[in-house]
């Protein structure tokens, strides 16, 4: 099999470690696409409501690499969804000692 | 006349003799002027790009001398009003805090943290004193930006951590022997802020920083964000104005003492400020003390900052956040800022800095 298919066999090969690899680190690739949009959510609402700071300013101070795809702010529930990498997250500013959390 | 004269000349002198606190607010000193000052501006402040955010970006910057402020500047949005984030000055705040409670006998250095917080009975043998050290042993990952998929400060405040930051620390496997070795660890201060928890009881702890800290100290604007457990995250989330930052500055250069108050037993401060054993020079950017850095001469090791004095001590975050305290220099210095990449250099803003408060 090994002398006949070379390249097969390679193939085979780097596709085992590869889903060696992805087993190995489920846990991590299953929260990874998490991060953009709760990173987002978080920051932009505490820089908005705990921060005090414009919402332009605050826009440009959480923009990553990584692009969200949506994004709003509600200014009366002071909460703040975001949404990127196919999933999506909300932080609560909950007060003046407590700042902002991601919701559940 | 000449005799009254003379009594309200030696009146002013007492006064100006006498150790200057902020009241309501911090009283201004005779300001930083000329080109040591122009120096220290032109490196704090440079033309700020908001697009590329490369090079350095100074929000704020305060320099405190024997109490006063001597110089002041803000780079817009931040104000003098602004409650800032502090990133990872909230180790050292909740060190503060947690040394208030040393000295209401609530906890000993050597006491286990299982005692205080159930879910480290999963490693029994890990004491206050290794997390204050950052070394409880445990397989922690620190990065931030570089290793997104792999790094547990991300997980823990954004994705599988951010429920109950504490016990997802404690979950974490060990990598070497408790209090053996440092490797700096948020999940390690967020794990001391839930013994703190376990002290006091819930109730009494959602108030503490306020009732122990910041009230004390004047400060009335302070944020500080918990997770869905209501523990306080004090690896990263505490707000304060530069102002009042600088006023945990000022309690910590004069040895835990305020006004005619010793907040924090004055044991309490020196082993902030004692160099940790096991340290091996070149593993951070300064030394670590009892969750605080040092500008120490370790194992033969240079200063991390050659240029400030061997006593300097900082709190530092994420993005360039900065409280440094020089005690026999009766400096305190606050810096603020969003600096994103790493160009920022503790050791050249207080060598200007000094140079600029040579009389």
């Amino acid at each position: 099999m090994i002398r006949r298919h070379p390249f097969i066999s390679l193939l085979i090969l780097l596709l085992l470690v590869l889903l060696g690899w992805v087993w190995h680190e489920r846990v991590n690739l299953q929260a990874f696409p998490d991060i953009i949009a709760a990173y987002t959510a978080k920051e932009y609402c505490s820089c908005r409501y705990v921060e005090g700071n414009p919402a332009d300013y605050c826009l440009g101070y959480v923009k990553q690499y990584v692009p969200t795809s949506a994004f709003s702010d509600n200014p009366e529930k002071h909460r703040v969804t975001a949404s990127g990498l196919g999933r999506t997250h909300s932080a609560q500013w909950l007060g003046q000692r407590e700042g902002c959390r991601l919701l559940p | 006349m000449f005799k009254g004269l003379l009594y309200a000349a030696l009146l002013f002198t007492l006064t100006a003799h006498a150790e200057p606190w902020p009241e309501k607010d911090w009283s201004q000193g005779l300001p930083l002027t000329g080109p040591a000052a122009k120096a220290l501006d032109d490196y704090a402040f440079p033309p700020r790009d908001d697009t590329t955010r490369k090079g350095i970006r100074t929000d704020a910057l305060l320099i405190i001398r024997d109490g006063q402020i001597i110089y002041e500047r803000y780079a817009a949005p931040t104000t003098a009003n602004t409650p800032h984030l502090t990133w990872s000055i909230s180790k050292s705040l909740m060190a503060t805090v947690l040394g208030v409670a040393f000295g209401e006998n609530r906890f000993k250095l050597s006491d286990p943290a299982a005692r205080f917080y159930p879910p480290m009975k999963q490693h029994p043998s890990v004491t206050m004193a290794d997390l204050l050290h950052w070394a409880s042993g445990l397989d922690w990952q620190e990065d931030y930006e570089f290793a997104p998929l792999k790094s547990s400060v991300v997980a823990m405040l954004y994705t599988r951590g951010r429920h109950d930051m504490a016990e997802f620390t404690a979950d974490t496997t060990t990598v070497s022997p408790p209090g053996q070795a440092f490797r700096y660890s948020s999940g390690d201060s967020n794990i001391l802020s839930a013994t703190l928890k376990g002290m006091l009881g819930h109730k009494a702890y959602i108030d503490y920083p306020w009732t122990a800290l910041f009230q004390p100290l004047g400060i009335r604007n302070a944020t500080w964000e918990s997770d869905a457990d209501e523990t306080f995250v004090a690896s990263s989330y505490a707000y304060l104005t530069a102002r009042d930052l600088a006023r945990v500055g000022l309690l910590m250069q004069r040895d835990g003492r305020w006004g005619d108050r010793q907040l924090l037993p004055k044991e309490w401060v020196t082993f902030n400020r004692q160099p940790f054993d096991h340290y091996k020079p070149g593993q951070d950017e300064a030394v670590p003390g009892g969750q605080w850095w040092l500008n120490r001469e370790v194992q033969g090791a240079a200063k991390p900052w050659p240029d400030a004095p061997a006593d300097t001590f900082a709190a530092l975050g994420h993005w360039g956040q900065a409280l440094y305290v020089m005690p026999d220099e009766h400096l305190v210095i606050v810096r603020y800022g969003d600096d994103r990449d790493g160009s920022y250099r503790h050791n050249e803003l207080l060598k200007r800095v000094l140079a600029a408060v040579q009389p």
